[in-house]
């Protein structure tokens, strides 16, 4: 999903730039930064977790980022400021306000369960847990 | 716990993150280049959606004085707008008599009437909305100003460089509804100078809705 996520977004950082600016969270000079390196972020992360290599690293990554996800549509959910997420498609869907901000408790949902699926990673590759020592490595 | 080789392993992640984003947008297109420090004077306004009216003012920082976006003044574009369905074509000074000059403002805000008048009277319309979507369909005749390109400081440079009249009226739009590239490109311009840009806030939607002139392709 992180791969399948950062594809529209490299291929076209402005539109992702714009999106994040919808969101009304990030000061103006970080904007195109933080649009241009996170879809490489969510690119590697994804990557490593796909290919088994550095999970545990990919894991945590891929947990701040989702972390960063829901706290941003959590804030303007709850500010009831409808915008497009931008997770997957950078463009502009048209939308009404009821249905983004239907999308926005949905996607706010998906990120939950991703969240819980990196946790699954992390505790498989706890160096805490005995029968995993050849996980840790990974 | 986090180990020590697990905080060198994201931040390699992280660095292979920056390096690949430096390189991609290295090789982009200007249309899909981003410079990296961005300039967004309101990346952090908000407005909550119930205490807005249906077409707010909108308060846009000028570095030299605050300055604001407002609704179109009754005085001058309201009695425009009333006689804009039946108004024949007018030339750029009676342009200039009906939407006068608001330097202190860097646009004013306009109804869809005035907008027909405008186009009908030869103003200039500027496209706010990527380069991508306007070649997809745009008002016949406004040029491509897409704000979210890199290429848009040197666009609006350009366009200041051509000599125009800067207190002759200048259209800007994008997708109407919450889209506000339009007055981002309104504040460019009058930061150039442009002391009479007027914003079509419901814009190319409502244009197609009222079957006005419209044009594919790159060029106007």
């Amino acid at each position: 999903m992180f791969v399948a996520a950062a594809i529209p977004k490299i291929l076209d950082p402005p539109a992702f730039a714009h999106m994040i600016y919808n969101y009304r969270l990030v000061p103006g000079g970080l904007i195109n930064a933080l649009a241009l390196v996170m879809p490489w972020i969510e690119l590697f992360a994804g990557l490593a977790l796909v290919l088994g290599v550095w999970k545990r690293a990919a894991a945590l990554v891929a947990g701040a980022l989702l972390l960063v996800f829901l706290v941003a549509i959590g804030w303007n959910l709850a500010r009831g400021h409808a915008i497009d997420c931008g997770c997957f498609d950078v463009r502009s869907a048209g939308k009404s306000r009821e249905e983004q901000l239907a999308d926005m408790r949905w996607v706010l949902l998906r990120d939950v369960g991703l969240l819980i699926l990196t946790a699954q990673v992390l505790a498989a590759t706890s160096p805490r847990v005995g029968s995993s020592s050849r996980l840790s490595r990974g | 716990m986090v180990r020590a080789s697990n905080v060198g392993r994201v931040l390699a992640l992280l660095v292979l993150a920056a390096a690949g984003a430096a390189i991609s947008n290295l090789a982009a297109t200007t249309q899909r280049k981003l410079p990296w420090v961005g300039n967004y004077p309101q990346a952090l306004k908000f407005e909550p959606a119930a205490a807005l009216p249906s077409s707010p003012p909108t308060r846009i920082e000028k570095k030299e004085a605050p300055a604001e976006i407002a609704q179109s003044p009754p005085s001058t574009a309201a009695p425009a707008a009333k006689s804009a369905v039946t108004s024949p074509a007018t030339g750029a000074g009676d342009l200039v008599r009906s939407f006068p000059p608001h330097p202190d403002k860097p646009a004013l805000e306009i109804a869809p009437a005035d907008v027909q008048r405008l186009y009908e009277g030869k103003a200039l319309f500027l496209d706010a909305r990527r380069s991508s979507v306007y070649a997809e369909g745009h008002i016949a005749g406004a040029r491509s100003f897409p704000v979210w390109e890199s290429d848009i400081d040197q666009r609006v440079k350009g366009l200041y460089e051509e000599g125009l009249d800067q207190r002759a009226p200048v259209v800007v739009y994008c997708s109407g509804g919450a889209c506000e590239d339009s007055h981002m490109l309104a504040e460019k311009l009058y930061m150039v100078g442009f002391d009479n840009v007027l914003i079509y806030k419901d814009g190319f939607p409502d244009w197609q809705k009222r079957a006005l002139p419209t044009s594919k392709g790159a060029n106007p």
